[in-house]
């Protein structure tokens, strides 16, 4: 590649990257950049050193970090892109459905732990987890021992339904507080 | 060291950054410079050693703050450059700068100079 040909692969770059500026802002960002490189280069024949234009572009940076160094003060204080409003909307909803969503299924599944667990004392035959034969299954919850199924825990799914229930709800209360804050 | 010229680098960034509208309109003091001459200048001082990148972007938003003025010139054949100078504003702002500069010099030196454990006098000099 010619020195002329990255110099306007730099120049074509920051163009795009200019493109939220108006036209004439743009152009006259680009016109001094192209003036100053056409004079370093001439300033490197003078010296005597090599032309080298990929030293004088790497002071620049990359384009694109260099249009957003315009494009940040310049844009400051104007009104929103049209379109930014609807997109903090759709992102606020999203926020709240996920809200309840979390809150509904977190505690839901808590409080089915939790009953569970307490009604095992009172109804030892109608709860528990079982397993069938074949073992391809696993049932949990109030109704009579299925046929040729065997339970697994017995009365260890009392702290375990209400640790696990507690712990869920622990977990639900930490994650909404967590949405809560962006909304 | 390498640590030692590495540590020296980081403070001169950390200072420049929050000096570097004061070094800009220190520079364009009696001066009308283009972008290039004005990088050379800095250039030419061990710790003001700034990118086409950080002086370009920068310059924008101080022409827009309305501290310089920017026209385009063309001298004989030459290509056209973007000289810069102070506004009347940046005149003023420089002036400001400068005396608030020089009075965070003094408060540091005053630090410096007052080693503990006595308490140091809140008198002026």
């Amino acid at each position: 590649m010619t020195e002329r040909d990255a110099i306007h692969q730099y120049l074509t770059a920051l163009s795009k990257y200019l493109a939220r500026l108006e036209k004439a802002a743009a152009d006259d960002v680009i016109r001094e950049i192209e003036s100053h490189i056409y004079d370093a280069l001439e300033q490197q024949e003078i010296d005597g050193d090599p032309v080298d234009a990929k030293a004088i572009l790497a002071g620049f940076g990359d384009p694109r970090d260099l249009a957003a160094g315009y494009v940040e003060h310049m844009l400051e204080g104007k009104a929103p892109p049209k379109g930014f409003k609807a997109i903090q909307r759709v992102k606020k909803g999203a926020t709240r459905g996920l809200f309840a969503v979390t809150a509904l299924l977190g505690f839901g599944f808590s409080l089915v732990l939790l009953v569970t667990g307490v009604a095992k004392i009172f109804e030892p035959d109608l709860v528990g987890l079982w397993t069938t034969e074949s073992a391809n299954s696993v049932m949990m919850g109030m109704r009579h021992t299925p046929d040729g199924a065997s339970e697994l825990l017995g009365w260890w799914i009392v702290p375990i339904a209400l640790g696990l229930g507690l712990g869920f709800a622990y977990w639900t209360k930490r994650i909404l507080w967590i949405l809560k804050g962006k909304l | 060291m390498e640590n030692h010229t590495e540590m020296n680098a980081k403070w001169d960034v950390q200072l420049r950054k929050g000096t570097l509208e004061l070094v800009i309109l220190a520079a364009l003091k009696e001066r009308t410079l283009y972008g290039l001459e004005l990088l050379g200048l800095l250039h030419g001082l061990e710790t003001m050693a700034i990118t086409e990148g950080t002086l370009y972007p920068l310059m924008d938003r101080l022409k827009r703050d309305g501290v310089v003025d920017a026209n385009w010139q063309q001298e004989g054949q030459s290509k056209p450059r973007k000289y810069y100078q102070l506004s009347e504003q940046g005149k003023r702002k420089l002036t400001e700068l400068t005396l608030r500069w020089r009075k965070s010099v003094e408060d540091i030196e005053k630090l410096l100079n007052s080693p503990g454990p006595q308490p140091i006098s809140q008198k002026g000099k």
